[in-house]
């Protein structure tokens, strides 16, 4: 996306220790980058402190250092995809969506507006009053993913969205994924996402941010700027893809 | 034939039993989740409440009731008092292992749920209506059935108070059975005890079968679901009223942090006001005390032993029912159904319905009641939770590979139930010292015996008003029982909970 030159949210310096049984283990040291108006795919090896950078994003954790700083008027709404789909089996699919809305005040009006057209999106509408062990897992990672939009994100986080489907059901959530974001249907300015399939961040993303095992620190950023769509079998990708594996390797 | 009087009587004591119960339940209910949340969410409140409740539940209550009686009395007059002090100790025969069950299952939430709670900033209170509440229904609704009869167990002595010559008796069900026993009134003494039947089947029947049946996995119950039903869309009608208007209200002011102090002081203070009343009646000196000590020390053995003993058979009669019901699925609700009418007779009246048939056997009536205050934390742990661990994959393993019998007794089946045994053993042990101060001594009517025992010593000083004398001995039990419980109790679950939890 050419139009995002002005930055959203800018990573200073952030680093993050955990004291565990009297040791201190560094998991991210010194990570800085900028995200604009663009989808970003933070890329490393399982276990390197991902995660914990993307809660950092989230602010439900707190850096040992540095900051994480937000352009945008007013307080940013996040949307947050959890790795796994984090729905609350006592509530039905329309209530696991309705939650994040009503806790913020919203009323019970608006947040079925909101709720219904995020189920529209992911295709559950139909489902609204099935429970969650009624459906399967990839119908599950959709109401994550609805529950995540229905908030009208600014900013969409993404753990691992797609590592816990099956193949087939991961590649289209991933293309479900970029419809949403190409169309501008939502006013998503930027979307991060923590993964650790190559390809997957060549063919998603605009920017690839690759880290190192732990401690994490920032191997290199990648400029992605393969036309879309992105065939899996051009040539190009290929040729970023076998880059992208160098700096990971 | 019942006088209109009597039934009259009858049904408005029976009115007044069950207010005193849901009164209890309901302030049980509230203080549990409340406590079980902070513990479960604090790790401080965690670290304070956990080594509390544990000698809060095995400590006798009922040695420490006549002193609460006391204070109660003293400060609110007879009437309100004796009412309080009732409701007091159901309260503590219902709250323990209700905390418990919350604290557990807000505990074992997985880790994303709090993320998920953060990052889309739930207040405190949609926390409680939609994660922590909803979590912990399965256990509060099987703990319930164990509290329930562990309240009806205690009706009688909550409700035929008496210190020396002064006797408060509330108007209820307890105190009508134990009163037209002693006045030889045949016909309105089995009135009461079939409404008191009638009663506990029914409230099992009709709410806490099928609340249980509702959020838990289990099979051993039997119950009709109908009313309960309409009761719960009756109340889930009311609750969306408040609901919304608590909401808006709540939106405007986000007291959290208020809120959470006084949900975690509200039980604090309790234990503080019982510790309090102690002090405030201790009017001998210490140098009298050597002769309590003496006569504790004495009768301590006696109790131990029958503890002790109560308890293992306890176990060993348990896990018998619980093979009976694995077995036999069927049977399985009636010997719960049986299990839950049992458990909820109060104590004393053991006395009376079982005088006829064991009338030379005093022992046998007492170890029996010594039985009935014990055995239920582990028999209901184990049938209702303990039954569900025994997974299919290992019982399918067990037959194609022909592990039968004895072998797949004691290699499959008691190892699978064994953290349920376990975690209601402390509960039980709790139980059958509190249970020994009813069982080792009766005075009703024209009965009068006594099996010595810290619990006859604590309920003849009772009778004769020496309340110092109550509260020491109940002391002294407390510490004995929380010194067995660190240095035998403790280790001995460790061992076995170890060895057997399954991943």
């Amino acid at each position: 996306m050419s139009l995002g030159r002005d930055i959203v949210i800018e990573v200073k310096e952030v680093s993050k220790s955990y004291a565990t049984g009297g040791r201190e283990v560094e998991v991210l040291r010194n990570i800085s980058f900028a995200a604009g108006r663009e989808f970003v795919a933070v890329l490393g090896p399982s276990g390197c402190g991902k995660s914990t950078l993307l809660r950092i994003i989230a602010g439900v954790e707190k850096p040992s250092r540095g900051e994480v700083v937000f352009h945008l008027d007013g307080k940013p709404s996040i949307g947050f995809v959890f790795q796994f789909p984090t729905l609350l089996p006592w509530l039905t699919v329309e209530e696991n969506v309705l939650l994040p809305l009503m806790a913020r005040g919203m009323s019970k009006k608006e947040a079925l507006g909101n709720a219904y057209r995020a189920l529209k999106i992911v295709g559950l509408y139909e489902f609204r009053d099935f429970y969650p062990n009624e459906l399967s897992g990839g119908m599950r990672q959709r109401v994550n993913i609805a529950r995540a939009i229905a908030v009208n994100p600014d900013i969409l986080l993404m753990d691992e969205p797609f590592s816990n489907l099956d193949p087939l059901t991961a590649e289209n959530m991933r293309s479900e994924i970029l419809d949403i974001w190409l169309s501008s249907l939502l006013p998503i300015k930027t979307i991060i996402m923590v993964t650790h399939n190559v390809e997957e961040a060549v063919l998603m993303s605009d920017k690839i941010v690759v880290l190192s095992p732990r401690p994490a620190t920032v191997v290199r950023i990648v400029e992605n700027t393969l036309p879309r769509p992105r065939s899996r079998k051009a040539s190009e990708v290929q040729e970023l893809v076998d880059k992208v594996y160098e700096y990971v390797s | 034939m019942l006088t209109a009087e009597v039934a009259w009587e009858l049904l408005a004591s029976t009115g007044l039993s069950l207010a005193r119960m849901v009164a209890s339940y309901i302030i049980s209910f509230v203080v549990a989740v409340f406590t079980g949340v902070a513990m479960a969410k604090n790790k401080y409140v965690e670290a304070i409440m956990l080594p509390l409740l544990d000698v809060l539940q095995s400590i006798p209550i009922l040695g420490f009731l006549p002193a609460a009686l006391v204070v109660f009395v003293r400060v609110l007059g007879p009437a309100v008092g004796a009412e309080l002090s009732a409701v007091f100790l159901l309260f503590t025969s219902l709250v323990w292992n209700m905390i418990f069950g919350v604290y557990t299952s807000v505990k074992s939430l997985e880790s994303s749920v709090d993320d998920l709670a953060r990052v889309y900033r739930l207040p405190l209170l949609h926390r409680y209506m939609y994660i922590y509440l909803p979590a912990s229904r399965g256990s509060v609704a099987a703990n319930s059935i164990v509290s329930w009869a562990g309240g009806w167990f205690f009706l009688t002595s909550a409700e035929v108070l008496s210190i020396g010559k002064t006797e408060y008796s509330l108007r209820g069900l307890g105190s009508f059975i134990i009163k037209t026993y002693a006045q030889g009134d045949q016909t309105a003494y089995v009135a009461g005890l079939t409404m008191l039947f009638a009663v506990i089947l029914l409230s099992y029947l009709l709410l806490w079968n099928p609340v249980a049946m509702k959020y838990t996995q289990t099979k051993a119950l039997v119950g009709f679901t109908r009313v309960y039903e309409e009761l719960e869309k009756a109340v889930s009608r009311i609750r969306g009223l408040i609901w919304d208007r608590l909401s808006s209200a709540y939106s405007v002011i986000r007291r959290e942090k208020g809120g959470l102090a006084v949900a975690i002081l509200f039980p604090i203070i309790l234990d503080v006001a019982s510790i309090n009343n102690i002090c405030l009646s201790t009017t001998g000196w210490l140098s009298g005390s050597w002769v309590y000590i003496e006569e504790f020390l004495v009768n301590l053995p006696l109790t131990a032993l029958r503890v002790y003993g109560v308890m293992a058979a306890g176990l060993a009669l348990t896990i018998m029912l619980a093979y009976i019901s694995h077995m036999m699925p069927r049977l399985s609700k009636a010997i719960v159904m049986l299990g839950e009418v049992l458990s909820s007779i109060p104590a004393m009246m053991w006395w009376p319905i079982l005088l006829p048939a064991l009338r030379g056997f005093p022992t046998g009536i007492m170890l029996f009641i010594y039985m009935q205050g014990s055995i239920w934390y582990v028999f209901f742990n184990t049938i209702i939770f303990g039954l569900t661990r025994v997974s299919r994959e290992l019982d399918e393993l067990s037959e194609i590979y022909g592990v039968r019998g004895r072998l797949y007794i004691t290699k499959i089946f008691i190892p699978s139930i064994m953290p349920s045994i376990v975690a209601g053993s402390i509960s039980s042990s709790g139980g059958a010292w509190n249970a020994s101060i009813v069982a080792e001594h009766i005075r009703l009517g024209e009965l009068n015996i006594d099996v010595g025992g810290v619990g006859s010593l604590l309920s003849r000083y009772a009778e004769m008003g020496d309340i110092y004398g109550v509260v020491l001995t109940s002391l002294l039990m407390s510490v004995t029982i929380v010194v067995i419980n660190k240095l035998l109790w403790a280790r001995l679950v460790r061992k076995i909970g170890g060895t057997y939890v399954i991943g």
